[in-house]
């Protein structure tokens, strides 16, 4: 455990100096990826700048993140509990994955404007249907027979729900909360590039026609940050409802 | 003579199965003395589990009748009948203790009533200790010996066992129907046991049924008249052999075909 643990930490050590000495040495040149403390001095001088695009692109999150895993989950759990709807919903949502949603962007920019609203709008169904498929598939593999053991045991229906599915889903809803939030991050980011007035994503592209590096790569460094932060609170949740996964 | 505990009527089941209906159970008569145990037996897909989920009141026979105390039953009666699966099926986030108190939660017992009253079955099991082991921190036949303890918690007087020991190793499965026979001798309750082995079939009970291939009927009705309490040296005595190989031969005949 230990040993994983550090040669991972190291794996992420080798990584971020290489990032440091490959444009240091001209062996990347610095125009494409400039050195790490480059970037990292950009986003603290600038950091008026920077974080000051924070509070839309976090608004912009955490409402998408809402509809997304709110009506996704909420969804999914209802879709996945009968089996007649997994068999008329599922192929024609699989189908609506596999849409590469990023064409509707400039359609909604013109139904909802350069404001947040656009963002919010393609964030969400971008995240949309494979969190909703998450949590469909987490329902759907829930055994049976929990749920008949409560039954004998003389449970009713709102008590098989309340007490066995619905903690026994609690794990897949972590899953698909950790997947909804992650491709949130994505839309909003992808789509304040494509068209905005502010925003993280705005800032990237924004110091990209300019050719400045350093300054694409400290927007860079701080979306990273963004999802790092996202990922460890969601992995925490996990670890929380380990226990109710069926041994 | 008093009147049967369990008592199944003419009961005969079908099951739609892609369109075709497939009879499972046909004209099953049994009556049930209270305190009897009684195992179940008869080839793969007989029909054995059918049986019991129709005494656990988990569906009702498409014909005929079953009842418990004279009453018949129509949807599960946790309180008369108690249900122990080849699974131990326990809740995975409840400790044992909240697991075997579980069927009184879903009466709305207060807590600490419950939790005393899990915890006598849990001592009555072989459990003391282990009241707040999650089920993934116990062993098979630990989880097992739960699921027994959460069977018995609402002093049911029948308790049904669907091949509870068929996930089991040979050498956990044997102490555990030793265990099964105490806890029947202290409790005196209803048992029928369902399983695919003949030795523990007659081992344990008073009466083995013997159910034919599907659909299933009682073949035979074989009285197990070893002394109890029974030990290990009765399964080579010579009574022992004629009353499995009378079990045997209903069951190898339905196994051929």
């Amino acid at each position: 455990m230990t040993g994983l643990r550090s040669s991972q930490a190291a794996l992420y050590l080798v990584i971020l100096a290489a990032w440091e000495l490959l444009p240091r040495a001209g062996v990347i040149p610095r125009l494409f990826v400039p050195p790490l403390s480059e970037a990292l001095g950009t986003l603290v001088a600038d950091r008026r700048e920077y974080l000051g695009s924070l509070p839309t692109t976090f608004g912009e999150i955490l409402v998408s993140y809402v509809i997304v895993c709110g009506g996704g989950i909420l969804l999914g759990q209802l879709i996945g509990a009968s089996a007649a709807a997994r068999r008329m919903l599922l192929p024609v949502l699989r189908s609506a994955y596999a849409v590469p949603l990023v064409v509707l962007y400039p359609v909604m920019m013109v139904w909802f404007g350069l404001g947040s609203e656009s963002k919010i709008a393609f964030a969400s169904i971008y995240a949309f249907i494979p969190t909703m498929l998450t949590a469909v598939a987490g329902v759907a593999a829930l055994s049976p027979a929990l749920a008949e053991t409560a039954r004998a045991f003389g449970a009713t229906r709102a008590q098989q729900i309340l007490y066995v599915s619905l903690p026994a889903s609690l794990p897949s809803m972590v899953a698909a909360l950790r997947l909804g939030g992650a491709l949130v991050i994505v839309g909003v980011i992808v789509a304040q590039m494509l068209g905005a007035a502010d925003g993280l994503g705005y800032l990237i592209t924004r110091h990209r026609t300019l050719l400045n590096s350093p300054g694409v790569y400290a927007g860079i460094v701080l979306v990273l940050g963004i999802t790092g932060m996202h990922e460890i609170l969601l992995r925490r949740l996990e670890q929380k409802v380990a226990a109710y996964r069926p041994s | 003579m008093t009147r049967p505990l369990v008592a199944i009527r003419g009961v005969s089941q079908r099951f739609g199965v892609e369109g075709v209906s497939v009879a499972a159970l046909e004209g099953i008569d049994l009556d049930i003395p209270d305190g009897q145990f009684v195992s179940v037996v008869g080839p793969s897909g007989c029909g054995k589990s059918t049986l019991l989920s129709l005494i656990a009141g988990l569906r009702a026979p498409s014909s005929g009748a079953v009842f418990c105390d004279g009453e018949p039953i129509t949807a599960p009666m946790p309180r008369k009948v108690g249900v122990i699966f080849q699974e131990a099926n326990l809740l995975p986030w409840l400790s044992a203790i909240d697991n075997v108190a579980f069927p009184l939660k879903l009466r709305r017992v207060p807590r600490p009533e419950r939790l005393q009253a899990a915890a006598r079955m849990l001592e009555l099991t072989g459990l003391a200790g282990f009241e707040s082991r999650l089920p993934h921190q116990l062993s098979g036949g630990m989880k097992q010996r739960v699921a027994i303890a959460r069977g018995l918690v609402q002093n049911p007087a029948v308790l049904l066992m669907d091949e509870p020991f068929a996930s089991l190793d040979e050498q956990t499965r044997m102490v555990l129907g030793d265990e099964l026979l105490r806890i029947w001798s202290e409790t005196r309750k209803t048992v029928l046991f369902v399983t695919h082995s003949l030795n523990e079939a007659v081992y344990l009970a008073d009466r083995v049924v013997v159910l034919s291939a599907r659909p299933g009927r009682v073949v035979d009705d074989v009285d197990v008249d070893l002394p109890r309490p029974r030990s290990f040296a009765m399964t080579s005595s010579e009574r022992f052999g004629i009353l499995k190989d009378r079990i045997w031969q209903h069951i190898k005949h339905a196994e051929r075909r």
